[in-house]
């Protein structure tokens, strides 16, 4: 093959190529003549489009055997992970108490999430329900029927409701004493706590910490949760399902140092200690790290 | 390439100083020696010291460390060590950046450098295992030679000889060392592994040639005394012998690129540029799509990984040595891999004769007494001979060929077959010996009833052979002379003939007859002797009388022929039915040879070589009773080539005979020749297999594109420069060996198209992952454990698979046009079979994540989110919230239903590849369900056994969604047998292009192929300028619609019509 290779000069290998891309003898494009592409463009089209079709119909058949209320499994939700608001670029609060710029997206935040909070909209939109047990509202023959919601009011958050004056309220963010709101994962179904009360607890994660976080402040009282938030029945009957949060107000926390703080959900029946929470590091529990300064 | 030989005879003519022409004292002053006494062992030492000891160096091998390092970057290796190297430079950025949250960027590329070096190591462990078979067979053992040291005949091994030592040497060794002959008596040497001549020669210490190599005063290494007794001094040791500069003159031969070989690379080509194109296009689109660059540089990885089938050079590798193995079963041993596919690419077989095409031994063929002639059994295993034995003539006949012959068995032997048994004497006589004894028993015997007094050997002058016997007739007291010998000189003493046991007067009627049968035996190439015997008169030769051969006081004149024997070298009996087989499947066989043309031709005649109807330029100007030059050469379809014309011939001349010419005989070629006609042959574009023994045969088989040498036969020079050794030197195993290599070829050809169709199911993720930003539905590692895990042994079945139609009908692959991976093949595989795959995996992924939680609208665009570890309560479509890792354990579970829908379909992808134009219900394979057993067995253990080896990214998946793809797998199944139906029903339709691979047209046998162009079929293809050698009939599509063969000048195309109508006319006579 080489010595072919050799034999064929520059001239030719471009003539040969230019007589490939376009041979005016036999009208050919590419090795192919109209007729014959067109062909090809043809069966290729019919190809495609048979399995679009074909891919389309197998989805359509699928999603009708999916029920739009509840998903059909949840197995990968058994333990429902935790979060923080305000959520800014990840997991870290950091913040200067006196430059307004560097809190103020938390304060807006906190502002946006906690509006659906607000005493006015919960008492028109949802139900009061009885404390201290779960809220469970069975079909009764009727599929989906859609569901209500207990109420969760901001005001229970005390000093980190942010009800102070529009302009004024800061969330301790302006005083250093910042409040970091803790939400658990909504998940269809789910009864924490075995019927007993839970709540959230948090700390520094590491025991030196402990002292440079100073005082934690819990809101409502003992960050307990009451049991009448749940089940959650899906954002398709539970329309406006108000999750419960628990609002840690950061009192004294020394400033220039990054806190490493964590926060768990103590519940009965909680899958705390296998291995899967384990590698899950926001199964039940959150950690974030918060970092003021004064200056 | 004429020149090393020009360069080959000047400088071994300079090499070997003068040493023929020296007197033996002479010699003693110039090597210090004494003839008589022999080197003295201090000065053996010393010269044993400067010059080494007395073997040939052997080629220099390739270090270890150099060919482990090919394996670790040939192929995809590189494309895989760049994955690698980016992949830690993300990870190095990264971790620069500080931002490292998962090692997944390390752990990645140290899988795929992991892979690159284990695929590396096996392939290089498959190479050492076969070049160790190969070592094992060419180790010798170490030969010994007669020695005069101090004064006393020592044995030494014969790689202590040095130069100036006085060697004995006697019939049946082998030439230790080149020897200047200082005394010789009867001494002949088989020269034919060095010049290829099969006649022994003799040699004595004469200076009789200026040129060395003529001389008879020289015997060279490496060859054998054949008989007699010779001592000598040695004048080269070592590579310095002619031999050794034969050898090194062979590693000057560049080792041409195995078809096999081009084609893998060309394979690698074409999926590297995929790859590469693919990867770099969707580099761009994710740059320009705003993604990071370290991230489109993961995409990158990913995508490269996709597209590099990993596994599959090893599966090649492995397929290979199967055949290999499979072949050595066949006594065809391969040295190199590859050249396993070389054989069945084959187009032109160069064969030697003797030995390979015939048994390399005299057998008698005919007989001639009573004016008649007689067929003798000349196969291999003869036990009695047919012919009329009744005739009195036979009888005196018989007694004759029994008693004139100085052969003897070696004792010991009682229990071999005759044919079997060893013998002392010279080819004819063997021959002679081993027909009598068949016949009529215990020859010794005979001999011992009819005591010799007296005889007369064989001599190139009188060219008789005589003795004088007492009968064994104890009533009879006379002598009987019996002589055999050249027919023209036995009846010039003859005057008498015996006719049905009478004696009656040789008049010219008789001698006439005596000449036809004569010329009618000597043109069947054969070698002819006349029988005759005289009882002497009693009265004149009592019991008493004194016999002397040199006054030859008896009648030498006068005697009464009996009758003529001829014998021939006889071809094996399994070859002619391989030629015939060779000559179906479109195999150019050609004889080269040292023997005379006649022999040559009659022995090609007799195999098919040439036709039992074809023709040479002389037989027809013979048949029309013109001269030679009349004759229209375009009208002889064989050719029989004599060396000395071949000598003359330019290398254009040499072109127009192996073009014109179907049937071609080479005969007195020297050795040199044969590398001049393989030269020629690969010049019209064939793969050239060549056949050859010596040692001189060794630079033509390397040139060769396949080498065969002799196992029995072969030198180890010749088995050295081979790439395959012919364990029973029998041309069929030959013919074994191409459809072997044949088949190997269409199945590897299947198991590419099998690894490649999922290359697009692990590519189509990436692009959409990329383009549609939805969650990664399969991971990097996911995709290297189907490449090297699930799809492995499924590849190597096919391995297993039959030969789909009669192989040995149809033309050798043009190794230009029929490519291992052709466009055809890439369309199917990637743009159709591959799509469709996609498309059902994809089916199975939404299923698993709409199951869970993220309905399909719900995962467009989610891409950034998804993986952003900071945001653990992601909300799915029905309003629950998921941490990291509860999308990331999804994922997995996505990852691994992914991998089990390109398993299934991969199990529909291996049932429809095993067949190419027959349906699956046309063909079994049972080592194809193996394939498909462990591709589930495999698996089922990576989801359930591993699935919770985090590392892995395998969940244990839920049952059902092992069957999401299953209607797709159908579907593929179904649609490839619509495809064959549609080929087997309408070959050669105009939509071939869009779903037929080209190789189902080449598909059809010749025969068919030949009905369709009628007598005009030789015409088109020597009409093409590149393949008057006949192509393969893919070429004849396109060439039939270009006006280049309108212009051919004899047949009319033109009448024949569309290409595609003579595809369905034959195709319907097939199945008629």
């Amino acid at each position: 093959m080489a010595r072919d290779k050799e034999k064929r000069s520059c001239g030719q290998v471009w003539a040969e190529w230019k007589a490939f891309v376009w041979d005016p003898r036999t009208r050919q494009l590419l090795g192919r003549t109209a007729s014959s592409w067109g062909l090809i463009l043809l069966f290729y089209l019919v190809f495609y489009g048979f399995l679009a079709g074909l891919f389309a119909l197998t989805m359509w058949v699928m999603l009708q055997s999916v029920d739009p209320h509840v998903p059909k499994y949840q197995d990968r939700l058994l333990t429902p992970g935790m979060m923080i608001r305000p959520y800014a670029e990840g997991l870290d609060v950091t913040f200067n108490v006196s430059q307004r710029h560097t809190w103020m997206p938390y304060v807006h935040a906190l502002h946006q999430f906690l509006e659906p909070y607000n005493d006015s909209l919960q008492a028109a939109r949802n139900a009061a329900c009885t404390p201290g047990r779960y809220h469970e509202q069975p079909d009764d023959g009727v599929p989906n029927v859609p569901k209500r919601a207990c109420r969760f009011n901001r005001s229970s958050l005390g000093p980190c409701a942010g009800l102070g004056p529009p302009h004024s309220e800061t969330y301790g963010y302006g005083t250093g004493q910042p409040c970091v709101l803790v939400k658990i994962n909504r998940v269809i179904n789910y009864f924490p706590g075995a019927n007993k009360s839970i709540n959230v607890v948090c700390a520094a994660k590491d025991e030196e910490d402990a002292a440079l976080l100073g005082p934690l402040h819990l809101f409502p009282p003992n960050g307990s949760i009451d049991l009448m938030y749940f089940p959650y029945y899906g954002k398709r009957v539970h329309v406006n399902y108000t999750q419960p949060v628990v609002a840690v107000q950061f009192a004294n926390a020394t400033a220039g140092v990054q806190h490493h703080v964590e926060c768990r959900l103590r519940a009965l029946g909680m899958r705390g200690e296998g291995a899967e929470p384990q590698r899950d590091r926001f199964a039940g529990r959150v950690e974030f790290r918060l970092r003021l300064h004064r200056e | 390439m004429k020149s090393p030989f020009c360069s080959l005879s000047f400088s071994l003519s300079f090499g070997i100083q003068d040493d023929h022409r020296l007197s033996a004292s002479e010699l003693e002053t110039k090597y210090g020696t004494s003839i008589s006494e022999g080197l003295s062992s201090a000065k053996a030492a010393q010269v044993l010291a400067r010059d080494g000891p007395n073997a040939l160096t052997p080629p220099k091998a390739t270090p270890e460390i150099v060919k482990f390092l090919k394996q670790m970057i040939g192929g995809f290796s590189i494309l895989l060590w760049i994955g690698a190297v980016f992949s830690w430079i993300s990870f190095g950025i990264q971790l620069a950046q500080g931002t490292v949250s998962f090692i997944d960027q390390l752990y990645l590329g140290v899988v795929l450098a992991l892979v690159v070096i284990l695929t590396g190591i096996f392939a290089y462990y498959q190479e050492a295992k076969s070049t160790n078979i190969m070592a094992s067979f060419s180790k010798m053992i170490p030969q010994q030679a007669l020695v005069i040291r101090d004064g006393e005949k020592k044995e030494l091994p014969a790689d202590q000889l040095v130069v100036g030592d006085i060697v004995e040497i006697k019939g049946g060794d082998r030439i230790p060392a080149d020897i200047r002959l200082i005394f010789a008596q009867g001494c002949k040497v088989d020269n034919s592994s060095l010049t290829g001549e099969s006649e022994p020669q003799s040699r004595s210490c004469d200076f009789t040639h200026e040129n060395p190599l003529e001389t008879k005063n020289i015997a060279f290494y490496s060859t054998t005394c054949v008989e007699g007794t010779a001592t000598g001094i040695v004048i080269n040791t070592g590579d310095r012998t002619i031999i050794g500069r034969i050898a090194s003159l062979t590693s000057g031969v560049g080792n041409e690129k195995t078809p096999i070989a081009i084609e893998i690379e060309h394979f690698v080509y074409l999926v590297a540029g995929v790859a590469i194109s693919i990867g770099v296009l969707f580099f761009i689109i994710s740059v320009s799509m705003r993604y990071k660059i370290l991230d489109s540089i993961i995409f990158l990885i990913g995508i490269i990984v996709a597209n590099v089938p990993e596994g599959l050079l090893a599966t090649v590798t492995v397929s290979l040595s199967l055949t290999a193995k499979r072949m050595a079963k066949k006594n065809c041993l391969v040295k190199n891999l590859e050249a396993v596919e070389t054989l069945g690419s084959t187009s032109v077989i160069c064969s030697d004769k003797t030995g390979t095409l015939t048994q390399n031994r005299m057998t008698v063929a005919h007989l001639w007494f009573d004016n008649q002639i007689y067929s003798a059994d000349t196969s291999e295993d003869q036990t009695t001979q047919p012919f009329d034995q009744s005739s009195p003539s036979w009888t005196a006949l018989s007694k004759i060929v029994t008693l004139c012959n100085r052969a003897e068995f070696r004792p010991g032997q009682e229990n071999l077959p005759i044919m079997k048994r060893v013998v002392v004497g010279d080819a004819s006589e063997t021959a002679l010996l081993k027909f009598a004894e068949v016949i009529l028993g215990d020859v010794m015997n005979i001999r011992a009833q009819n005591k010799k007094v007296a005889e007369i050997p064989f001599n190139s002058t009188n060219k008789f052979q005589l003795s004088i016997h007492k009968t064994d007739d104890p009533n009879d007291e006379r002598f009987l002379l019996v002589m055999k010998g050249a027919p023209e000189r036995i009846l010039e003493r003859c005057s008498t003939i015996m006719i049905n046991g009478k004696e009656e007067p040789l008049d010219s009627e008789k001698a006439e007859a005596f000449q036809t049968a004569y010329m009618e035996l000597g043109g069947m190439g054969e070698r002819v002797l006349g029988f005759c015997h005289l009882y002497l008169p009693e009265n004149e030769f009592p019991d008493t009388y004194s016999f002397d051969t040199d006054s030859m006081n008896f009648p030498t004149s006068n005697l009464c022929f009996v009758g003529l024997l001829s014998m021939i070298d006889p071809p094996r009996s399994t070859v002619p039915d391989a030629v015939s087989k060779c000559r179906s499947a479109g195999i150019k066989v050609i004889m080269v040879t040292g023997d005379h043309p006649i022999t040559a031709k009659a022995i090609a005649k007799s195999v098919g070589i040439i036709s039992a109807t074809s023709e040479t330029v002389e037989d027809i100007a013979k048949r029309l009773n013109i001269p030679v030059e009349q004759v229209n050469w375009r009208e002889a379809t064989a050719a029989v080539v004599n060396g000395m014309e071949l000598k003359d011939m330019s290398s254009q001349q040499l072109d127009e005979i192996l073009c014109n010419h179907s049937e071609i005989v080479f005969a007195r070629t020297s050795p040199q020749q044969k590398l001049i006609i393989v030269e020629g042959c690969q010049r019209q574009g064939a793969v050239v297999a060549v056949t050859g023994d010596g040692v001189n045969d060794s630079p033509a088989l390397k040139k060769a594109d396949i080498g065969i040498a002799m196992g029995i036969a072969g030198s180890d020079a010749a088995k050295n420069a081979a790439d395959m050794v012919l364990l029973d030197d029998n041309f069929a195993s030959i013919v074994t060996g191409v459809e072997e290599g044949r088949l190997i070829f269409d199945n590897l050809k299947k198991t590419i198209a099998y690894t490649l169709t999922k290359n697009i199911a692990e590519l189509c993720p990436f692009l959409i992952y990329i383009i549609a930003s939805i969650p990664l539905p399969i991971g990097t590692i996911t995709i290297l454990f189907i490449d090297l895990g699930t799809d492995i042994i499924p590849s190597v079945a096919l391995a297993y698979e039959k030969a789909e139609s009669d192989i040995m009908n149809r033309r050798p692959r043009n190794k230009r046009k029929d490519r291992l991976v052709n466009e055809q093949l890439a369309i199917y595989s990637y743009l159709q079979i591959g799509i469709m795959q996609s498309v059902g995996a994809f089916v199975t992924y939404f299923t698993v994540y709409a199951e869970q939680g993220f309905l399909p609208s719900t995962l467009l665009g989610v891409r950034v989110n998804w993986e952003n570890n900071a945001i653990n309560d992601f909300e799915d479509s029905y309003g629950q919230e998921w941490t990291k890792y509860q999308r990331t354990y999804l994922q997995w579970t996505g990852y691994t239903a992914f991998f089990v829908s390109i398993t299934i379909q991969q199990v529909a992808d291996l049932i429809i590849r095993k067949t190419r134009r027959n349906s699956i219900f046309q063909q079994g394979n049972k080592v194809i369900w193996v394939g498909i057993f462990s591709q589930i067995g495999i698996a089922l253990i990576l989801t359930y056994g591993l699935g919770h080896v985090t590392a892995l990214n395998f969940t244990p998946l839920r049952f059902q969604y092992w069957f999401v793809a299953v209607p797709f797998a159908i579907l593929i199944w179904v649609y490839d047998e619509v495809r064959k139906l549609f080929i087997r029903r309408y070959p050669g339709n105009h939509l071939h292009p869009i779903f037929l691979s080209k190789e189902n047209i080449t598909n059809f046998p010749i025969s068919s192929l030949l009905l369709q162009a009628g007598g005009t079929r030789t015409c088109i293809i020597k009409t093409h300028p590149h393949h008057c050698l006949l192509p393969p009939y893919g070429d004849l599509l396109p060439l039939l619609t270009k006006p280049l063969l309108l212009e051919c000048p004899v047949c009319a195309i033109s009448s024949m019509g569309s290409p595609h109508d003579g595809v369905k006319e034959f195709h319907d006579y097939e199945k008629k």
